[in-house]
This record gives structure tokens, C-alpha cells and sequence, in this order.
């Protein structure tokens, strides 16, 4: 079965790294996504194990087979791999119509004119381009040329499909509804989908697991609520997640007998209770606190803050708080604003704050923070 | 109620004239005016004159031949030309060469696309190596002057068996003793080599262009897709160039047909007449002006037509014009083993048409008898002797002659001024085209500025030396003014092709920024717009320099005997003093490339962006 594994692959370009040594298995029928700004070697990677780069160094295999062997020169074809790509700008054959692009890879693969027929006019249906099949990619628009590439790529029913950031030429509310249908054929073609995106809430709406890179570097391979919940850095912590998590650095923070630690944010005093004994205290501390774990409460039951902005969406209101001139950020649910200068209390909730060492960014306890 | 009032105050005059003052506030709409004007009377109107001369009767021997009065109008030319069957006239002077020069042309363009589209796939889709050199090296052959390669190749076939060439021995007989038959010396088969190696880089260019601007996914997702490499050239890969392919066989064959220098040099035993041979010919003969305008009508129409067509299929559903993505991630397909050897024979095949002419021309300039070396002498570079009395002007040694220099200062000048006038005029065009897209009037004078192209520089050279013969014109006749304004014209083209394309290509909104912070117009041009695309505006005026520097069609019938050197060279050719005529051509093509490689390690600018790629 096509599980993917990557190992120790590496893509030089000149000095320049773009993917380093980079450990990766794909289980079977897994929807993964590779998540990380720009730059940072997840098109390059998804590339490779297309076969449409060549790794410097490193082996692939797809599903037992070795199909890239640095050491050995084992180099399969792309088109040997057996698999599905769908490109970010869709590559649509601009001298073919939406029929001749579906129907071009089944041809290749000689098939009966009916089959190609009988497929092309399913894929169709499916994607409801019944109507555009005659054709030519100009006279589509960006959600039918769209679609027009997802039945290309899925004519041949390949058991791998790399995708692209195929979303990311689309608008808001088409992003949504094609995600909704990506995650349906996903659960319907038995697939293992291998996605690309920039986009850390497309990653974690989409995907079984979330592997996310910085700069050529794995950073997190997990699940995409335990990336969210359990970032193992402060990128990671940073990157997943809308609005962003608070992060303050911590004051003098001192480990006290109890195992807990002392800290101080101006002229607050704070301690924070880790739910598992810190191992070793760091010389600098960063405090992270998901938007969430942060809630105005009734007069008396914490210090007081500014409202510093306010964003109402309608569902839920994004709220800056000045907290003796630290900025956070929470989220409070229902219909409701705040005038700009107001004072409210606020306080921490939940066991799921984190602590970092600011040095190395690493995740070193999650626990509760009082005040 | 209010706003009515107004209106009524002002007197219908008055509004229409501060409608005229609002138009006319508009930089693009006076240059529009002004370059319609202008154009329509340089190119229309000229055209119109063609027509006319060759439908009426003109001073000289047409009277007594025809019987008819000077200036009388008749059908007499044409029915010379297409009809007259005694003694096979018409066949002679009309179909034959017809024939010759469509065949000419349509092999050329198969020698200039199948080679110039071959390296330009190469180069941008495979790991060939030598791809700088042979870039670089490979336009040398469209820079020189057109007839170079040809000169080239006589020098290098021509040998004792060959009477034409007055059996001087050539490169190849001289190396090898081997000696070609005299039908690859001169006549159809080395004329339409020529122009095709002459007009390959012009494919490479085009088709290159747009071979690097494509994304380089559509073969991706066809390779994904299973389909064989030979299957992605055929299937994806060409399809797509295929305008470009269309187009450049269509340029090329309009170019081709009415090419006047190559059949020149390559027609010495004068078994080969092409329409352009055959127009001049009747063109200087004083009996038969008027058949010779018939024909440059037929050589213009030609090419109207050919054009017509790849408008016609430039613009069809399936085509498309550029195609842009994301093509930062090419991957090239390996040629393993064969890389080095197909490398090496490119670079052996660029580099002889386009390295070893140059040391072809020094040698034959060098040497008293060609193909021999024991005759080597600087004799034909410093004699104070004069060597050839049939030679209007100075006939010594290359660097002591008077003529030729005067003539190099000519043609420098000529290029300079014709550079920056059509260079500049191709901005202006460029700036008001873009800005008015899309309204008729830009559309007219876009067309127009391309016309030009159209009209074979044979028989643009034509029509103005029929106006030059005017009554009130022939103050034009012989100056170098005359030259000025046919090149600006004829170079014209290509300049507002490169001007238009770099404005579209600068948003709209950089303009408007300056406009609204108040920032006068010319500024805007000087400091603004200009800047953003230097090295497009100055190719737009590279190429028009190149081009001129290295005419000689455009130019035959109406410059003085000394005036540019492109005459001078021509006139020491024909007098047979080959070794003066291979040094002169070598000093043009060394100055066209300085300049070229100068102008290009200077500015970034380059005749590829000149032409479009």
C-alpha cells in the first residue's frame, strides 16, 4: 500500500539548502499537509517526491518501492510513480478543452474511447463541469478551470495526490466550499493526499496530520489538534492558530519549592503552575497563551486592563486588551463590542498554558498561570 | 436645474471648444494626432503614389515604347508584366522569379525555423552545455548585415571550377581541394540557405521567448500524466509555440521573398532572378519604371497577405498570446551521455556561421589572390594606389580611403539619428497606445506604425524614389534627409512594438501617483516611465541602430553613390575588388556588434528584447 517515506532527503541549490535532512512517513490513506510560509521547502519537497525534483542526497520510497536512491542512482520517472498532481496555477493546456485536458491522461494509459468517455463525463458530474466540458481554459473562471484540474488529476485514479496550494488563486468563499468538497474526495477515492499550503487554517481543517517546516527543517509532524494544543516550539506555536497566540516574556522567572514558577510582567506578580515537574529552569522564559485562555471577567476577579481595539466579526469579537502595556489578545464569543479606552478585568483560564525557553524556543511545560 | 443653467450660459461654440481644450489636454491624444498625421502621410499616401505610378506613363523612354503621352493613365505596366506572352516576357520577368522567390523563401523559413527553434528548445529545456556562449554567439548571424552569410559563403564554396566567381579558389578548395558543383555556389540552393541562417537567430529569439515564458508545469502535469517525452514535444510542447512558430515563419518568409542583397551576391552567373532582382532591374531601366512599381506592389501585397494570415491565426479560439506561471522551477530534461556531443555540434554549427564569416572577411581582405595564402598582402588596407577606376570615389587601401570613411561617418550618423528618431517615436507611440487601449484611434496609429513591416524595404525604397522624382520633391533626391526619413519609417515597427509592450507592462497607477502630486508630463516620461523600463526603451532603440547600420535594400535606390557604406561596399563588389568589399563588411559587422555587446554590458538592453522575447 502506497505509504511514502522520506529519508534524510536533502535539496541543495549552489550553498543554498531549501530541504535539510528531512524524515518523513506517510501512512496510508493519510490527508497530510506540508505547512510553513514561504520559502520554507514544502514545494520543493512535494516536488521531489513527485519526482519532478531531484534531492540532493537521501532516499524515497512509495509503497515498499525505492523510487529515489541517492547512493544507488536509483532515480524513477515521474511518470512511473504512479501518481497525482495538481498545480498551484492548475497548468491547464490552454490548446486543449476541458474534455481533451481530462481525458488526456486516460489516452496515455490506452484506454477505450467509451472508458475515456465514461470517466471524463463522471469526473464531470461529479465536479459539476458538465456544462464547460466543450471548452477551452480561457473561457473558464478560476473555480471552473479548478475543477477542470482536479478531474485531470483524478482521471487515472492515482492512489497518491500532491496538491499545490490549489486553493490559494481562488476567493474566500469558493476556498471554502472547494475545501469542504477536497476533504468529501478524500474520504471517497482512498487516497493518501499530500497537500501544500501556506495557509495554517486550510492545514488544519484538512489534514490527518500537519507536518510543519521552517526553512528547509521539520518542526512539528502531528496531528493537526495536538500541533494546535501541543506546539513542541515557539514557530510552531506562533505560526498555528487565529489569531496568533500570546506570547510575553517572562520577568525574572524563578523555579520555587513548590516546582512551580515565579515570574513578573511590570509590576504584576504571576506564578505558573506546570502540570508536570520542570525539568530544568531556562535562563529566559516565554509565557504562551492561546487567545482563549484569556476571558474578561467581573470586576474584583483580576487586574484590570484597556481595550485597546475591537474587531466584532458577528460570531465572535477579537479583543485587544492593554494589560499594564502588554497587549493581548482574546476572543469573546456573541454578539458584542467594546468601546475603544474602556476598562475590563481579565483573567487566565485552562491548563493548557504554555511555557517556552525563549533561547532555544522549545516547549518546556504547559500548566495552569495565576495571578 | 443648476447644472442646466450653466450649459445654457455657455454658447454652443464655446463648449465645444473647451471640449477640444479637454481632449487635447491629454499628452496621448496630441501624440496620437500628431503620429496619425504624420504616418498617414509617410505611409499612406506614399502607397497611393505607388499605385499611381504604376498605372500612368513617366518621363523617359515609356512614351515612345507605349505611344502613349507622358503622364497618361493605362493598364500597360501591369498587362506588361502579368500578360505579355511574346517571347515569354511575362514568364521572364514576372512568373519565373515569382516562383524562385516563393521557393527561396519557403525553404529559408524551414532552414530558419527547424534550426533557430532547435537551438532555442535546447537551450531553454535541456542541460546542453555551452548554453551562454551559444546565446550570445547565435545572434551574430541576424545582426550582420544581411548578405554577410552570404559573402560568407561564396568566400568559402566558390572555387577553380566555378567561371562566375572567375575561378578563384575558396576556403574549402584551398583546405580540402574539395570543389561543390556550381549550383552550391550560386542560384536557389545557397541563396535560400543564407537567408535561412541569416533569419535562424530571428526564430531563435520568438520561438525562445516564448518557450522560457511558458510554464514549465504544463509538461510537468503531462509527464505526471504518463505520457512519453517525444509524446509532450508533440502533443503539449508545440502546440503551444505554435503561434510563435507561425508567426515567425510568416515574418520570415515576408522578409525572405523580397531579400534583394542575398540573390545579389549569390546570383553571379545569373541563373537565379528573384522578384527583387528582377524589380531593380526594371526600376533602372528607363522603359520600364512602370512595371518595376507593378511589381512592388505584387511584392507588397504579398506580404499583406502573409500577414493577414497570421493575424487571422494569432487570434483564433484555441490560441493564446503569452503564457505567464510560475516557472521559477524548471526542470531540465538530462541528456545524459549525448550531452556533450549535442553541445559540441551546436556550438560547432553556431560558431561557423557566426564566428568564422569574421575571419573569413579579414582573410579574403588579406589576400591578393583568394585561397591563396603565399599571396597574403595588407596591400588592399593601406595602398595609396587607386586599385579600381570603375569605383565612384577614392579606390585605395581601406585606411588611407577617403571615401569609405566618410561613408562609415555617413552610415554611424544615419544610424544615430534614425535610431533615436524611430526609438523615440516608438515610446511616444507606445506611452499614448497604451494608455488609449482599446480605442480606434490608437488601433489605427498601432497598425499603422506596424505597416511599415509589411512593405518590402524594396519597395519602400521604391516608393520614395518615385516621390524623390516628384515635382516639389526633388529636393529629396540623393540627401541624406531622404535616408532619414525612409529608415525612422521602415525601423519604426519593431521600436513601437518594444514601446508599446513596455508601457503595458507599467501599471497605470505609478503614472497617476506623479499626475496627482502634480509632476509635468515630459517629467513623468523622463524621470518616471522611462527608468522603470530602461533596458526595453533603449533595445527599442538598439535594434532600429542595428538595422540601419547594416542596410542596404532599403537604401539602394535612393542613397548617393558615397553617402553610407553599405552603397560603398556594394559598389567595390560589383567592380569585382572583393578583398576591399569583405574589409569593409568586416569594420560594419565589428561595429554592430561593439555597439551591441557595449549597449548590452552597459544597459542590460538587447536586440532580444528589441524583437519580443
Amino acid at each position: 500500500m502506497p505509504e511514502i517515506v522520506l529519508k534524510n532527503v536533502t535539496k541543495r541549490w549552489k550553498k543554498f539548502v531549501g530541504v535539510d535532512h528531512l524524515n518523513l512517513s506517510i501512512p496510508d490513506r493519510a490527508f497530510i499537509t506540508l505547512l510553513g510560509p514561504s520559502g520554507c521547502g514544502k514545494t520543493t519537497t512535494l516536488r521531489m517526491i513527485a519526482g519532478l525534483e531531484t534531492p540532493t542526497e537521501g532516499e524515497i520510497w512509495i509503497g515498499g518501492t525505492c523510487v529515489f536512491d541517492s547512493v544507488s542512482g536509483i532515480n524513477i520517472p515521474p511518470s512511473k510513480r504512479n501518481v497525482g498532481f495538481l498545480f498551484q496555477n492548475y497548468a491547464l493546456w490552454p490548446h486543449m478543452t476541458a474534455y481533451q485536458n481530462i481525458a488526456f491522461g486516460l489516452e496515455n494509459l490506452k484506454w477505450k474511447k467509451n472508458d475515456v468517455k465514461a470517466r471524463v463525463d463522471e469526473l464531470a458530474s461529479m465536479l459539476k463541469i458538465e456544462q464547460f466540458l466543450h471548452r477551452y481554459p480561457s473561457e473558464l473562471s478560476g473555480g471552473q478551470q479548478q475543477r477542470v484540474a482536479i478531474a485531470r488529476t483524478l482521471a487515472p485514479r492515482p492512489q497518491i495526490l500532491f496538491m499545490d496550494e490549489p486553493l490559494s488563486n481562488l476567493d474566500a468563499k469558493l476556498r471554502l466550499e472547494m475545501r469542504t468538497e477536497l476533504k468529501r474526495l478524500h474520504a471517497t477515492t482512498n487516497s493518501t493526499f499530500v497537500y501544500v499550503t501556506h495557509d495554517q487554517l486550510e492545514a488544519m481543517t484538512l489534514a490527518t496530520h500537519v507536518c510543519l517546516l521552517k526553512e528547509g527543517v521539520v518542526q512539528q509532524y502531528d496531528s493537526p489538534l495536538k500541533v494546535y494544543a501541543h506546539p513542541s516550539n515557539l514557530f510552531v506555536a506562533d505560526f498555528v492558530g487565529s489569531p496568533a497566540m500570546n506570547l510575553i516574556a517572562a520577568e525574572n522567572p524563578k523555579l520555587n519549592e513548590d516546582g512551580d514558577v515565579d515570574f513578573s510582567l511590570k509590576d504584576l506578580k504571576m506564578h505558573f503552575v506546570p502540570n508536570n515537574p520542570i525539568e530544568k529552569m531556562p535562563e529566559h522564559l516565554t509565557i504562551g497563551i492561546r487567545p482563549e485562555n484569556i476571558r474578561i471577567v467581573a470586576e474584583g476577579k483580576g487586574p484590570v486592563s484597556k481595550i485597546y481595539s475591537s474587531l466584532p466579526s458577528g460570531m465572535e469579537t477579537t479583543v485587544r486588551l492593554d494589560l499594564d502595556g502588554t497587549i493581548l489578545t482574546s476572543v469573546v464569543f456573541g454578539i458584542i463590542d467594546f468601546p475603544i479606552g474602556g476598562e475590563v478585568p481579565l483573567n487566565f483560564f485552562g491548563k493548557g498554558i504554555l511555557a517556552f525557553d525563549s533561547t532555544t524556543g522549545r516547549l518546556i511545560g504547559e500548566g495552569v498561570l495565576k495571578i | 436645474m443648476k447644472q442646466e443653467a450653466r450649459n445654457n450660459g455657455l454658447s454652443r461654440s464655446r463648449r465645444s471648444w473647451n471640449n477640444v481644450l479637454s481632449y487635447l489636454r491629454q499628452p496621448a491624444h496630441i501624440i496620437l494626432i500628431v503620429f496619425a498625421v504624420f504616418l498617414t502621410l509617410s505611409v499612406l499616401l506614399p502607397l497611393l503614389s505607388l499605385l499611381r505610378d504604376s498605372l500612368t506613363i513617366h518621363i523617359g523612354g515609356e512614351a515612345t515604347e507605349y505611344g502613349l503621352s507622358v503622364g497618361s493613365w493605362t493598364f500597360v505596366h501591369w498587362f506588361q508584366l502579368l500578360f505579355n506572352s511574346e517571347y515569354n516576357y511575362s514568364i521572364i520577368c514576372f512568373w519565373k522569379p515569382l516562383l524562385n522567390s516563393t521557393l527561396m523563401a519557403l525553404v529559408a523559413c524551414l532552414v530558419a525555423v527547424g534550426f533557430g527553434g532547435a537551438l532555442a528548445w535546447l537551450v531553454t529545456r535541456t542541460n546542453l552545455p555551452f548554453k551562454k556562449f551559444i546565446s550570445i554567439v547565435f545572434v551574430f548571424p541576424y545582426i550582420m548585415p544581411s548578405w554577410s552569410i552570404a559573402m560568407f559563403w561564396e568566400n568559402f564554396f566558390k572555387n577553380s571550377t566555378v567561371a562566375a566567381a572567375y575561378n578563384q579558389v575558396g576556403m574549402l578548395e584551398a583546405i580540402t581541394h574539395i570543389t561543390v558543383p556550381e549550383w552550391c555556389v550560386y542560384g536557389f540552393f545557397p541563396c535560400a540557405m543564407c537567408l535561412g541562417i541569416h533569419y535562424a537567430p530571428f526564430a531563435y529569439i520568438l520561438i525562445g521567448g516564448v518557450l522560457r515564458n511558458m510554464d514549465a508545469n504544463l509538461e510537468e502535469a503531462a509527464t505526471i500524466l504518463k505520457a512519453s517525452r517525444f509524446k509532450i514535444l508533440r502533443k503539449i510542447t508545440l502546440p503551444i509555440v505554435k503561434p510563435a512558430i507561425v508567426s515567425t515563419i510568416l515574418l520570415v518568409f515576408a522578409s525572405s521573398i523580397s531579400s534583394y542583397t542575398v540573390p545579389a551576391f549569390l546570383n553571379k552567373n545569373g541563373s537565379f532572378a528573384t522578384i527583387s532582382i528582377t524589380m531593380t532591374s526594371l526600376l533602372n531601366q528607363s522603359t520600364t519604371k512602370g512595371m518595376g512599381y507593378a511589381l512592388a506592389i505584387v511584392l507588397l501585397l504579398l506580404s499583406v497577405v502573409i500577414l493577414a494570415i497570421n493575424s487571422y491565426i494569432t487570434s483564433r479560439r484555441s490560441s493564446f498570446t503569452t503564457v505567464t506561471g510560475k516557472s521559477g522551477q524548471v526542470s531540465l530534461i538530462n541528456l545524459k551521455k549525448k550531452r556533450y556531443v549535442i553541445g559540441t555540434i551546436a556550438v560547432i554549427i553556431v560558431g561557423f556561421f557566426a564566428i568564422v564569416p569574421l575571419f573569413s572577411f579579414a582573410f579574403e581582405s588579406l589576400l591578393a589572390i583568394p585561397g591563396s595564402i603565399s599571396s597574403f598582402t595588407w596591400y588592399y588596407w593601406i595602398t595609396p594606389d587607386q586599385i579600381e577606376t570603375r569605383v565612384a570615389g577614392d579606390s585605395c587601401g581601406i585606411l588611407r580611403n577617403a571615401t569609405i570613411w566618410k561613408a562609415i561617418g555617413g552610415s554611424l550618423l544615419l544610424s544615430t539619428i534614425v535610431a533615436l528618431v524611430a526609438g523615440t517615436s516608438g515610446i511616444l507611440i507606445g506611452y499614448a497606445v497604451s494608455h488609449k487601449r482599446g480605442s480606434r484611434f490608437a488601433n489605427y496609429v498601432s497598425n499603422l506604425a506596424f505597416f511599415p513591416y509589411l512593405i518590402p524595404s524594396l519597395s519602400f525604397g521604391a516608393i520614395y524614389f518615385a516621390i524623390s522624382y516628384m515635382n516639389g520633391f526633388s529636393w529629396l533626391h540623393g540627401t541624406m534627409f531622404l535616408l532619414i526619413i525612409v529608415g525612422s519609417i521602415k525601423f519604426l515597427p519593431f521600436a513601437s512594438k518594444t514601446g508599446t509592450n513596455a508601457m503595458l507592462q507599467v501599471s497605470g497607477e505609478i503614472e497617476e501617483a506623479a499626475i496627482i502630486e502634480g509632476i509635468p508630463w515630459w517629467k513623468r516620461m523622463v524621470r518616471i516611465l522611462f527608468p522603470i523600463q530602461k533596458s526595453s526603451f533603449i533595445s527599442g532603440y538598439l535594434l532600429p541602430f542595428t538595422s540601419c547600420m547594416r542596410e542596404l535594400t532599403l537604401f539602394v535606390l535612393i542613397a548617393g553613390a558615397g553617402s553610407i557604406i553599405t552603397v560603398v561596399l556594394q559598389n567595390f563588389e560589383i567592380s569585382g575588388v572583393t578583398q576591399i568589399s569583405n574589409g569593409i563588411n568586416l569594420i560594419i559587422i565589428l561595429i554592430v556588434i561593439g555597439v551591441n555587446l557595449l549597449v548590452n554590458k552597459v544597459t542590460g538592453a538587447s536586440i532580444d528584447k528589441g524583437i519580443g522575447g
